[in-house]
């Protein structure tokens, strides 16, 4: 049987959780649960409090402040007091409260509220951050270890209750929406918290091979690692497969056949059975459970536009094994003589015709690291250079074209002239071949050491 | 529900701020210096003007009554110049708070106004505004000793003056 639930007058959906005190006052006026003297009071309170404040940031030192900083101060009491005036469980309650209690007297209760909020979030990082996943994408470490510490260092509540001064650029399957200042990191944390736990029960290994098959460079893209092993799990009990992570190209088959024509409903149902067999099997704790189930409708919408463009296997990654995948090793050669080498530039530049220009490099040039130096020292034009690329094999154009890979303009800024003339030169020739031909050459390049 | 600092801008704050001005005649009457109830209230509205423009907020009497009692004694002002000296005494001290990027106090800035005033100044605003607090503020922003010069020959910006 449900509990009972006390009628609220004031709609606890039309409340913001980012700026509550002034939303209840707003809901409470409307209710008519505060007059107009009431919150007239209310006010002259509050603007006296940040007198306090601001004298109180100044040292004493000031009457006046900016209106920015004046501004900041003000957010920072009302965010304090939200905090407060959350812990009424009925937003009447909490209406009530604004007229029976002084500011001062409220301000004082939520700021401990908030020292209370520190030190539990603090201890909830700390065991983040002992059970961490072992993973190689430089967000996830950089946002949870030291984007959250300097959080911790930066966080005033006296005069910046609502600021969370980082960006948290790590991002959480289920977003934190709504809130701000300390709850917002404590929520953020907390969902840090679940998605680690879930992690916890694969190998580092098979996170990684399965991360790979999402992108090989999965280490330096903003992505969430969560999400792609909780629809691999997913994926394996539909498919009756062990929990490995391990879907193969006939599995990703069989999901698109499963969830085919099927509505979101009917898809949000299939997972939510899935979710089940992976809580048995895997026998976690039901606030983790809570966790997974309210990432499904994300997932079930995830499914369904992929079922709808037929890329079901962007959702189900079977995992990649780049490991064992064949490099190729380009041997440069040795540089020759210096004396030489200026004596074959001369000759080069007293050339006139192009055909001479390249009947010289063909004659006296016997390895890429001195192809690579005349190309880009005899002060070629786009032309000649061109002529130079022609007679190289295809093995030659792609050692070349992996150390001058194509760059954008702000990419190129960086370069020397002759630099970004052999870059443009060689990807423009790359360009122009074949596609098959220029496939290869590009599959080459990226086999490449 | 409106949470702006507009709020402030209220008749009650600016009758009290009037009162308080009138009240500071009392102690510069001995320099024969008065102000009547619409000049203090002018000297209201350019406080309310300077801290818009200059995207300030006050709280509490503000300085206006601070400047008067550290001004009233200055040989270059008399009840010709009186408020008119005031009403500029007022901006400049906001643009230069703004400028100084609060690092000084109200007290220590009225304090150095009022010293360049009497002294490198000898009374022109022009000069207090334009060469001492640019040069305060330049120094407290760059972390330099408040009377620090980049131009040696500044000692003699005393006889300079002089000369002119």
């Amino acid at each position: 049987m449900k509990s009972i639930e006390r009628i609220s007058k004031i709609d606890k959906q039309k409340l913001s959780g980012e700026h509550y005190f002034e939303s209840v006052l707003e809901q409470a006026c409307i209710c008519k649960i505060l007059s107009d003297s009431d919150v007239e009071k209310i006010q002259l309170e509050y603007l006296s409090l940040l007198a306090k404040q601001s004298e109180k940031f100044n040292n004493g030192d000031s009457c006046s402040i900016q209106i920015e900083k004046a501004q900041d101060l003000l957010n920072s009491i009302m965010y304090t007091i939200g905090l407060y005036l959350k812990t009424y469980e009925n937003p009447d309650d909490a209406a009530l409260a604004l007229k029976q209690n002084t500011i001062d007297d409220m301000f004082i209760k939520g700021k401990k509220i908030i020292k209370r909020m520190v030190t539990t979030t603090k201890l909830l990082h700390l065991g983040i951050v002992n059970h961490i996943v072992n993973t190689q994408n430089v967000f996830y470490r950089s946002t949870i270890v030291d984007g959250i510490n300097g959080f911790f260092k930066l966080y005033y509540p006296e005069f910046g209750a609502h600021k969370i001064h980082i960006t948290a650029d790590y991002p959480t399957y289920n977003g934190v929406q709504d809130l701000t200042g300390i709850e917002f990191i404590r929520k953020y944390l907390e969902n840090i918290y679940f998605e680690n736990l879930f992690c916890s029960f694969f190998s580092e290994d098979s996170i990684h091979h399965l991360l790979c098959g999402f992108d090989e460079n999965y280490s330096e893209l903003i992505i969430n690692i969560y999400e792609p092993v909780l629809t691999s799990a997913l994926g394996c009990v539909l498919v009756g497969k062990d929990i490995n992570l391990e879907l193969s190209d006939s599995d990703v088959s069989e999901l698109t056949r499963i969830f085919e024509n099927k509505t979101k409903p009917e898809i949000k149902e299939i997972l939510g059975q899935a979710l089940e067999a992976v809580k048995q099997k895997l026998s976690f704790k039901d606030s983790l459970f809570k966790y997974l189930s309210d990432s499904l409708p994300k997932i079930a919408s995830d499914v369904k536009n992929a079922e709808d463009t037929k890329t079901i296997n962007k959702i189900f990654i079977i995992p990649a094994y780049p490991e064992n995948n064949t490099k190729i090793e380009f041997s440069y050669g040795k540089k020759m003589d210096n004396k030489l080498y200026r004596r074959i530039i001369e000759k080069i530049m007293q050339c006139q015709e192009t055909q001479d220009k390249v009947q010289i490099i063909k004659e006296n040039i016997h390895s890429l690291v001195d192809l690579e130096d005349i190309l880009l020292d005899a002060e070629l034009s786009d032309l000649e250079i061109n002529e130079v690329l022609k007679i190289l094999t295809p093995v030659e154009f792609t050692a070349l074209l992996k150390k001058y890979p194509y760059r954008n303009d702000f990419e190129m800024d960086g370069l020397k002239e002759s630099e970004k003339q052999l870059c443009s030169c060689l990807n423009n020739l790359l360009f122009s071949l074949p596609e098959k031909q220029r496939m290869m050459i590009e599959k080459a390049v990226s086999m490449s050491k | 529900m409106e949470f702006k600092l507009s709020l402030f801008n209220n008749a009650l704050i600016q009758k009290q701020a009037v009162s308080e001005i009138i009240k500071c005649n009392d102690v510069t009457s001995r320099f024969g210096l008065a102000l009547t109830e619409n000049q203090a209230k002018a000297l209201v509205q350019t406080r309310t003007t300077a801290l818009n423009e200059n995207g300030r907020i006050e709280f509490g009497s503000g300085i206006i009554n601070k400047i008067i009692y550290e001004f009233c004694d200055s040989p270059y002002i008399s009840e010709r110049n009186y408020e008119k000296t005031l009403h500029e005494l007022i901006e400049i001290f906001y643009y230069y708070k703004n400028e100084t990027l609060d690092l000084i106090s109200d007290e220590d800035l009225i304090k150095y106004m009022k010293k360049a005033f009497d002294g490198v100044c000898k009374g022109s605003l022009e000069l207090l505004s334009g060469r001492e607090l640019y040069n305060l503020a330049h120094n407290l922003r760059c972390g330099y000793p408040i009377d620090y010069t980049d131009n040696p020959n500044n000692d003699d910006k005393e006889d300079e003056d002089e000369e002119y």
